[in-house]
């Protein structure tokens, strides 16, 4: 459709026969002036088509060719968990790169004062401004990114979202719960408090309780068998270098497949 | 009136008057446009009228200023709710007055029920 004027309508001559109220003629008069000249009704109509015809490309779904929608319905909402995580990934990462500004991993402490990390925390949350808002932010985003992850991964077994042809997209969505897992992990360790530091005690002693492979493990990820400060520099350049540039490939790649092969039908 | 085939006065005593699809179109967009823009304005001057550093009350105060008048709080508060009232009233007027027309091809309930 185009914005070329169609075949004018005769508005004068048509009010004329008409019989109207002053009030009428006016109201209308003014309404016509407006539209000559904004041609505001043209656009919408211009939408108006642009919407039937992008309608009339989609097939109907399996849920409206067999009528099931009524059965269904309450399904719906939980579609959005995929991408509340991934508002919530993004959410972390910009409140993240904020706090990068303030946060320092060093785990030295001068004798018998905390250490430099913890110290840091307790700047950003009494000193910073906004740094309180900042920080809890952050941990909200990553609570509400595991818990939505884990919930989204509930939707797509229950929905069987995960049947052919989706199976390499369940496998990556496996490796990426495991990786927002891991993400919390290294960023719970990071405050190293009290309860930071016996978390990764549990983690130490984790690792070291898997068979043969146990010790290396201990040693690549939390750089020895005690924690010190090679522990929390690990996990800082875990948290802020490896996981940032890993996770947002793989949820390109998991995302560009919900794309390309559209999103599954309730099975 | 009444005798004009097109426009009368229907079962609710409303007064309802057929116009072409186009007109009818027109007057549904800048009609709402229009009583939405003016209820907006409404709500401004009430703001005003009520908001000591309203933006509007401040240049309008200004204004005053500038020709060397200075008007009391009380008369400027009164002024500016008069006038959020008029707008809002004009508002309302609009979409009434848009509700009487209606399109030949819509019919209505009472003549055409049958139709659709």
């Amino acid at each position: 459709m185009s914005l070329e004027r169609k075949d004018d309508h005769d508005h004068k001559g048509w009010m004329k026969e008409r019989d109207l109220t002053p009030v009428e003629s006016v109201y209308l008069t003014v309404l016509m002036w407006l539209d000559k000249r904004l041609r505001i009704v043209d656009y919408l109509e211009i939408l108006e088509d642009l919407y039937y015809k992008v309608n009339m490309q989609m097939p109907k779904s399996h849920t409206e060719q067999y009528n099931l929608d009524n059965k269904f319905w309450y399904w719906y909402p939980l579609y959005a968990l995929g991408s509340f995580s991934t508002i919530a990934y993004v959410v972390a990462s910009v409140s993240g790169a904020l706090l990068g500004f303030y946060y320092s991993p060093a785990a030295a402490g001068a004798s018998g004062s905390p250490t430099v990390a913890y110290e840091q925390i307790t700047f950003i949350m009494t000193d910073l401004n906004l740094g309180f808002f900042l920080r809890s932010l952050h941990r909200w985003s990553a609570q509400v990114m595991v818990a939505a992850v884990f919930l989204h991964m509930l939707r797509v077994y229950f929905t069987g979202a995960y049947k052919e042809p989706r199976e390499l997209n369940w496998i990556i969505g496996i490796v990426l719960i495991s990786l927002t897992m891991v993400f919390g992990y290294t960023g719970y360790l990071l405050p190293w408090d009290q309860l930071a530091f016996w978390a990764g005690q549990i983690g130490v002693e984790m690792a070291l309780s898997v068979p043969v492979a146990g010790e290396w493990a201990a040693q690549l990820v939390f750089g020895g068998f005690t924690l010190t400060h090679a522990t929390l520099q690990r996990m800082y350049i875990l948290h802020v270098f490896f996981l940032p540039f890993i996770a947002t490939t793989v949820i390109a790649i998991h995302i560009g497949i919900v794309w390309m092969q559209g999103i599954a039908e309730p099975h | 009136m009444a005798d004009d085939p097109n426009s009368d006065v229907n079962g609710n005593g409303r007064r309802d008057v057929a116009v072409p699809m186009e007109l009818y179109k027109s007057i549904t967009v800048f009609s709402t446009l229009l009583a939405v823009v003016f209820v907006l304005l409404a709500f401004v001057m009430f703001d005003a009228a009520t908001l000591g550093r309203s933006f509007v009350r401040g240049v309008v105060r200004d204004a005053f200023g500038v020709v060397g008048l200075s008007v009391g709080g009380q008369p400027l508060t009164i002024a500016f709710a008069l006038v959020g009232f008029a707008f809002l009233v004009t508002g309302s007027g609009i979409y009434i007055l848009g509700s009487r027309f209606r399109a030949t091809e819509m019919g209505n309930a009472k003549h055409e029920a049958g139709e659709e």
